[in-house]
C-alpha cells in the first residue's frame, strides 16, 4: 500500500472537521478551516513567484503562520529549506546560497486577514520522489549539513508514527522541539496530517518548567514527545510542587539523547497512564529505533536503542569494516524507509552514506557514527559515539560510559563530561555536575563511586560540582564545545 | 605545620578542591578512592621531593607507599632517615 499524501490528508482535514482545532499556540485555537486559508495564501503567493522548482527558504520561528507557511509549501509543491531560527544571520544566508534559494519567505509573508476558501485549493501532483522538506542537521559549527527529504519518505514516515501512536482526529499533542527539527516530522505534521490537534511550545519558554506544567495541565495533552531536557524539567517542577500527575498521557517519546536512570525513574508516576518509549534516530534517516519501557520495571542499567522499526534494516560493522553478525558491537549502520538518500551536497556523503560493505542490496545506509551492542535476541544497546572515544594515557576512554556512571549516583542531576588535551596524557577527563537540590555531594564522594564502577582511567581527573544548569546547545544537548572553552579560561585566568 | 595535616592540605588543593580537610581522614584509602591516580602519583611525588628536599629513588615507587595521607607520611619519615652505612 502506497502511503498517503501528508497535504493531501491535511487538505480532506479541513474539508471534513473545518472547525477541529489543528494548533493552539499561547492560549488560542487555530482550526483546521483557519490554518488551511492561511496555507492556500501561502501557496497561491509562491504559484505567483513563478520559480517553478526552484527551492526556497522558509524563516520558521514557531507559530501557527510558520505552520502555515510550510503546510503552502506543501501545496504548492515545492523544496524548502527549514534552518533553525537561531541560526546566525550570516551563516542563514550562506546555507540559502549554498541551496539555491530564489526567495526566502518568512511569517510575515501570511496574509493573517485570510477567511476559510476551502475550495480554492491549487491544483497538487503528489510526487513520491519530489524533494519537500530540506532539515539542516543541528552541527554546532559551520554551516549545517542539508538534508532533503522526499515526499515519499515523509508520508511514510507520518503513516507509521500514525498507526503507532494512534494518531486521529481530536489526539492531542504537545510539540516541544523548534519547528526545523526532525521531531515535528511526528508531533506536528503527522498530528496536522491525522486530524488532531498540536499544543506548540513556545521556543522562548521552554525551559520554563512552571510553564511547561501549566500547559500540560490545561491541555489534556495525549502525546508528548521530547528531548530527556523536557522530562528533567517536568520532574523538577513536580518534585517542588509535589506528586503532580499528568493522567491524560497516553504516549511518552524520550528522544534526541541518553535519558538519565534517575529521570527515567520520575516518568511512570509523572504519567501514570502512559506506555513509554524510547526512540533512537536522526535528521539523515529519521526515527530508526524504538524501545518501550516497562513502567514497572525500569531498566537500572542502560536503555536499549531497541529493535528496527518496521522496514528498518540495521547493520553493525566491526572496525575492520566486517558486518557483525549475531551478538555483538560495531557501528550502527541504519537504512529505514524514512530517509535521505544523501546531503543535498553529495561531496558530504563521504564517510556518512555507505552501501553495505560486502553486497549491494539496493540500499544506502547511513552511518550513525554510534557504537553500538547487538544481544542475542536482536536488542540493540548504545556503547557510545565512536567518535566520543578519546585516548586517555593511551587507554581508549568512553566519554558516554563515565558520564553514564556518574549520572548512576543519587545526587547526580546532570553530569557532562569532555575530554581535555594534554599534553602529558593525551587526553584529561572533566565532569561538570550539577547536583540533585539540596545533595550535599563533593567530589570525595563522587570519585570513589566512580572508582567503584570505571577503570582508573576513566575517572576525570577534574570535578566540578554545583547547583549550576550545564550549558546546553540549541537542540537541548550539553554543550561541550562551549564547556570546553570555559575551561580553558578558566584555567589560564 | 603538622606533617600529616600539610600532606592533607595538598591532597585537597590539588585533587579535591571542593573538600573540606576536616573530611579527608588519614586513614582514606585515596587510590581505592580514585583520588590519586598514576598521574597523580606524580605530582605528589613531586611535591614530596620539593617540599621535603628528598631524593626519591625509582625503585621505592610502590603505589602502596602512597595509599593514605597516614602512608604518605610514613614514606617521608622513612625517606628522611639517613640512609644506612652497608
Amino acid at each position: 500500500m502506497s502511503a498517503q499524501s501528508l497535504i493531501e490528508c491535511f487538505t480532506a482535514n479541513a474539508r471534513r472537521v473545518p472547525d477541529a482545532p489543528a494548533l493552539v499556540w499561547k492560549d488560542t485555537s487555530v482550526s483546521y478551516s483557519q490554518l488551511h486559508a492561511r496555507a492556500i495564501q501561502v501557496s497561491a503567493r509562491i504559484a505567483s513567484m513563478d520559480i517553478g522548482h526552484a527551492p526556497i527558504g522558509v524563516l520558521a520561528a514557531k507559530s501557527p503562520d510558520s505552520v502555515a507557511l510550510v503546510l503552502g509549501c506543501l501545496m504548492a509543491g515545492c523544496s524548502f529549506v527549514l534552518p533553525s531560527a537561531t541560526l546566525a544571520r550570516t551563516t542563514r544566508e550562506k546555507l540559502f546560497a549554498q541551496v539555491g534559494c530564489v526567495a526566502v519567505l518568512s511569517e510575515q509573508d501570511v496574509d493573517l486577514g485570510a477567511t476559510g476558501q476551502a475550495a480554492a485549493q491549487p491544483a497538487l501532483t503528489p510526487d513520491s520522489a519530489r524533494v519537500t522538506f530540506m532539515l539542516t542537521t543541528s552541527g554546532s559549527t559551520g554551516t549545517p549539513k542539508v538534508v532533503p527529504l522526499t515526499e515519499g519518505a515523509i508520508d511514510r514516515f507520518t503513516d507509521w508514527a500514525g498507526e503507532q501512536f494512534g494518531l486521529r482526529q481530536h489526539s492531542r499533542v504537545l510539540n516541544y522541539s523548534p519547528l526545523n527539527f526532525d521531531l515535528c516530522l511526528l508531533d506536528v505534521w503527522a498530528t496536522l496530517k491525522h486530524g488532531g490537534c498540536v499544543i506548540l511550545v513556545d521556543p522562548d519558554r521552554a525551559t520554563d518548567s512552571g510553564h511547561l506544567h501549566e500547559l500540560l495541565g490545561s491541555n489534556e495533552v495525549e502525546l508528548i514527545q521530547g528531548v530527556p531536557m523536557l522530562f528533567q524539567l517536568l520532574a523538577d517542577a513536580a518534585a517542588t510542587t509535589g506528586g503532580v500527575s499528568y493522567r491524560s498521557v497516553r504516549d511518552v517519546i524520550v528522544t534526541g539523547d541518553t535519558i538519565s536512570a534517575g529521570c527515567l525513574a520520575t516518568l511512570p508516576a509523572l504519567f501514570p497512564n502512559a506506555r513509554l518509549y524510547d526512540i533512537y534516530g536522526c535528521t539523515e534517516t529519521n526515527d530508526s529505533l524504538m524501545h518501550e519501557i516497562d513502567p514497572t520495571t525500569l531498566p537500572t542499567g542502560k536503555i536499549p536503542l531497541g529493535l528496527p522499526l518496521p522496514g528498518v534494516r540495521t547493520l553493525l560493522v566491526d572496525e575492520d569494516g566486517g558486518v557483525v553478525d549475531g551478538a555483538g558491537t560495531g557501528e550502527l549502520y541504519v537504512w529505514t524507509p524514512f530517509q535521505a538518500a544523501g546531503y543535498l551536497d553529495p561531496g558530504l556523503d563521504e564517510g556518512r552514506f555507505a552501501e553495505h560493505p560486502h553486497r549491494a542490496d539496493g540500499s544506502r545506509y547511513f552511518r550513525s557514527g554510534d557504537l553500538v551492542h547487538r544481544d542475542v535476541d536482536g536488542t540493540l544497546t548504545l556503547v557510545g559515539r565512536n567518535d566520543f572515544q578519546v585516548k586517555v594515557r593511551g587507554v581508549r576512554t568512553n566519554i558516554a560510559e563515565v558520564e553514564l556512571a556518574m549520572s548512576e549516583h543519587d545526587d547526580v542531576a546532570e553530569v557532562v563530561v569532555v575530554a581535555m588535551p594534554d599534553p602529558l596524557a593525551g587526553h584529561l577527563l572533566h565532569a561538570e555536575v550539577r547536583k540533585a537540590p539540596g545533595a550535599e555531594l563533593n567530589s570525595l564522594v563522587l570519585r570513589r563511586f566512580c572508582a567503584e564502577r570505571l577503570p582508573r582511567t576513566s575517572i576525570p581527573s577534574t570535578m566540578r560540582i554545583s547547583d549550576d544548569p550545564l550549558a546546553r546547545t540549541s537542540t537541548g544537548k550539553p554543550d561541550r564545545q562551549l564547556l570546553i572553552r570555559t575551561i580553558t579560561e578558566r584555567r589560564r585566568g | 605545620m603538622n606533617r600529616i595535616r600539610e600532606i592533607t592540605k595538598f591532597v585537597i588543593e590539588e585533587f579535591l578542591p571542593d573538600v573540606a580537610a576536616g573530611e579527608l581522614g588519614a586513614d582514606y584509602d585515596l587510590l581505592a578512592g580514585g583520588v590519586i591516580d598514576s598521574l597523580g602519583l606524580l605530582k605528589v611525588i613531586a611535591w614530596l621531593e620539593e617540599r621535603f628536599e628528598l631524593a626519591i629513588d625509582d625503585v621505592e615507587l610502590a603505589p602502596d607507599s602512597f595509599r593514605t595521607v597516614a602512608a604518605i607520611n610514613d614514606f617521608v619519615e622513612r625517606a628522611q632517615q639517613p640512609a644506612e652505612v652497608g
